[in-house]
């Protein structure tokens, strides 16, 4: 009996392993192969040791992608969690149209990005600036996308805008697994507002802020179609996410091997966060 | 019980084997109805039609060879890609510029010096697609088809009007800016947020300003851009102040909306940009003119390159078949279906009628006063359109001299190495 359960289980597990190894390991050891070569992704090739590795760190382009990306990926994370943290606690309430309410903030976790990126180009580049020059506000008048100051941040509201609903809605699963007597319980202590929140609620909920936590950071270090859609990298190649660079310069540019071996320090970095991200919030958890 | 699991487990394994061998099986390549298929890749989405028809021609008049032609958008990652998975098609239609360089350079392409269309072709572009062979080749590795040519288009409507002269020199063109200016119009449009329209004034001057083997000169060590590239630098910036105000919010297709509507009176681009203009105003009535980046009039050379032709892959099974495509190609009738459709300039000899917004370039064409696109040279990945938007944002000359021999350097250094050594071999000439 035993050995058949193990079978079975054998059996359920191999296809998913074969089709994981040949899908995702095979292209990453392929990957990491070709980041040893001078490969352009087509013809001849030669094998070039670690120059590709000493190349990315003096690689200005590289340098500069990699700031841009995790300063995106903070203001990113920190942006979303907290708006979706106030949306969620504002859905879980009783309030009228909850249900409706709930739907229709998820709309944008359905839109394609290609498709939002390109209706808020529209926006940044003609409905904003007239209306702040309407308005007289300085800032407004000119389109974002085209300042290397501020395109950043057209692409943190336009990414924020549509990754708010998936984790407004982990936040609210979250939220509905606060067992209510610990309210109670609360209450009698006099825990109202702030106190209720700061000393009940997110401690309980402090496993699911560690997964939005996570799963934010790595959308957002993987910010791709956004940027194609609103800015394309620039202006002044101002906005160039590392997965942006990696595409654009491995699959169009001649620099596959040189951006497979990005892409393998990439991974690791993501890695690395990912670890760090889930030992440190890891040990703030609660457990009742 | 335990038979049932067994038949159970049994048949997810089948079910995920054949879920296996249906995503490979997608892989390969199907159907064959005895024909030799011929398939050609090209990377003129806008010329679609055009292509269409010619498909359907070529099929109808053929028993023995199917054709198949696809225009992808962004055709050049397409074909980037299926070189990738090996899964080349038969014929490319590419732009010579520096893709064909790397792909003749990756021993990708087949020689056909033994095609006999290639006599009918114009010397003059022969000679262009010659140039950008990294090192000197033997054999030939593309038919050029059509060219383009890039200088200023403008609304002759406009000029007319104002009684507006078409400038010979740099100090005619930037009089010409002010008077514009002054009468209350917008001179020029620029569409900089796509970054390679930043390329389309930088080729246009270069022609006057430095010269047209730069990019070699500077692998083989003999210059530096910094010393060859200062005065265009620093000219193109002046044009700044005659275009609209944040010329980096608008794209190429806004610039071309623009231009099309009369909000600007001339628009610095190629003749590649007419089709777009037309789509958006059908009645304008566009010339051009070469654009006068220096003071000597008879020493202006008009910007044309390569904007279409036609390789044979190396992987290529049947090139006969191939070079039968090749010839309907080149058909005077089979040219004319692009032409009118494109507004192109054709490379093979011949009594074709160029288009008229083509008037003012006409005398330059047929005598031959043509430079390739600097761009044509520039590695892809080093995204010099990038660095232009940025200089022309920040202004700095210097800084973006300097930066530019230093990127230059960091992007060709296998190449620089290969010439150095190929230069070695054979001496200078």
């Amino acid at each position: 009996m035993k050995n058949d359960r193990k079978r079975t289980f054998m059996m359920i597990t191999i296809p998913v392993l074969v089709l994981f190894f040949v899908f995702n390991t095979l292209p990453l050891i392929k990957g990491f192969m070709y980041s040893f070569t001078n490969f352009k992704g087509y013809g001849s090739y030669d094998f070039v040791g670690l120059r590709n590795y000493i190349d990315l760190f003096q690689d200005a382009r590289v340098g500069k992608s990699y700031l841009f990306t995790f300063k995106f990926a903070l203001v990113g994370t920190l942006i979303v969690n907290v708006l979706s943290l106030i949306m969620a606690l504002a859905l879980n309430n009783k309030i009228r149209f909850k249900s409706a309410l709930r739907g229709i903030y998820f709309i944008p976790n359905i839109l394609g990005g290609l498709v939002i990126g390109y209706i808020f180009g529209f926006i940044f580049t003609y409905i904003l600036p007239a209306a702040g020059k309407a308005a007289g506000i300085g800032f407004l008048s000119n389109s974002w996308l085209s300042s290397t100051k501020w395109a950043w941040f057209a692409i943190v509201v336009v990414a924020a805008w549509q990754s708010i609903a998936m984790n407004t809605i982990i936040y609210i699963s979250g939220l509905q697994t606060v067992p209510e007597d610990v309210y109670e319980a609360g209450s009698i202590d006099g825990a109202t507002g702030w106190t209720k929140f700061k000393s009940l609620t997110f401690p309980l909920i402090m496993p699911f802020f560690s997964i939005n936590m996570v799963l934010c950071m790595k959308n957002f270090l993987m910010a791709f179609d956004q940027i194609v859609a609103l800015t394309n990298g620039g202006p002044a190649q101002s906005t160039e996410s590392i997965s942006y660079l990696i595409y654009k310069n491995g699959m169009d540019g001649g620099q596959f091997g040189f951006q497979s071996a990005n892409a393998v320090l990439f991974f690791v970095v993501i890695v690395l966060i990912s670890v760090f991200q889930l030992t440190v919030l890891g040990k703030k958890e609660e457990q009742l | 019980m335990i038979n049932k699991k067994r038949a159970a487990s049994g048949l997810a394994a089948v079910l995920a084997a054949a879920g296996l061998g249906l995503l490979l099986g997608g892989c390969g390549n199907g159907s064959d109805n005895g024909k030799v298929q011929i398939e050609m890749v090209h990377y003129k989405p806008e010329a679609v039609k055009a292509f269409e028809e010619m498909e359907k021609k070529f099929n109808e008049t053929h028993d023995d060879i199917e054709l198949k032609i696809s225009s992808p958008k962004d055709a050049m990652t397409v074909l980037k890609t299926r070189f990738i998975k090996e899964d080349a098609p038969d014929i490319i239609g590419i732009g010579g510029d520096v893709n064909f360089s790397n792909f003749v350079d990756s021993d990708m392409l087949a020689d056909i010096s033994d095609f006999e269309g290639l006599s009918s072709i114009k010397q003059a572009y022969l000679d262009i697609d010659k140039n950008l062979e990294f090192i000197p080749m033997d054999g030939v590795y593309a038919v050029p088809y059509v060219a383009n040519a890039a200088g200023i288009l403008y609304n002759r409507e406009m000029f007319e009007e104002n009684n507006w002269e078409i400038p010979t020199t740099w100090d005619e063109f930037i009089t010409l800016l002010d008077t514009i200016q002054a009468s209350g119009q917008q001179p020029l449009y620029f569409g900089f947020k796509d970054t390679w329209t930043c390329l389309a004034p930088w080729n246009a001057m270069a022609c006057d300003l430095a010269p047209a083997d730069v990019c070699q000169q500077v692998n083989r060590g003999e210059t530096t851009f910094a010393e060859e590239y200062r005065e265009l630098s620093e000219k193109i910036i002046q044009l700044l102040p005659y275009a609209q105000a944040d010329p980096y919010a608008y794209s190429y297709n806004d610039a071309c909306t623009a231009f099309a509507r009369g909000e600007s009176a001339m628009y610095c681009i190629g003749s590649y940009a007419v089709p777009q203009i037309l789509s958006v105003n059908p009645e304008m009535d566009i010339d051009s003119f070469v654009f006068p980046a220096n003071d000597n009039a008879d020493e202006q050379l008009l910007n044309s390159g390569v904007d279409l032709q036609f390789s044979v892959m190396k992987d290529c099974e049947n090139k006969e078949a191939a070079y039968e495509v090749l010839n309907f190609l080149l058909e005077d009738e089979t040219v004319q279906i692009y032409l009118n459709d494109q507004n192109a300039v054709p490379c093979k000899e011949g009594s074709f009628t160029l288009p008229s917004m083509l008037d003012g370039m006409k005398e330059y064409i047929e005598a031959g006063k043509m430079v390739d696109y600097q761009d044509h040279y520039y590695p892809a990945e080093m995204s010099v359109d990038a660095l232009i938007q940025t200089y022309l944002m920040e202004g700095d000359t210097d800084a973006f001299l300097e930066n530019f021999d230093v990127q230059w350097i960091r992007y060709n250094r296998d190449l620089i190495r290969k010439v150095q050594d190929y230069e070695a071999k054979h001496g200078s000439n």
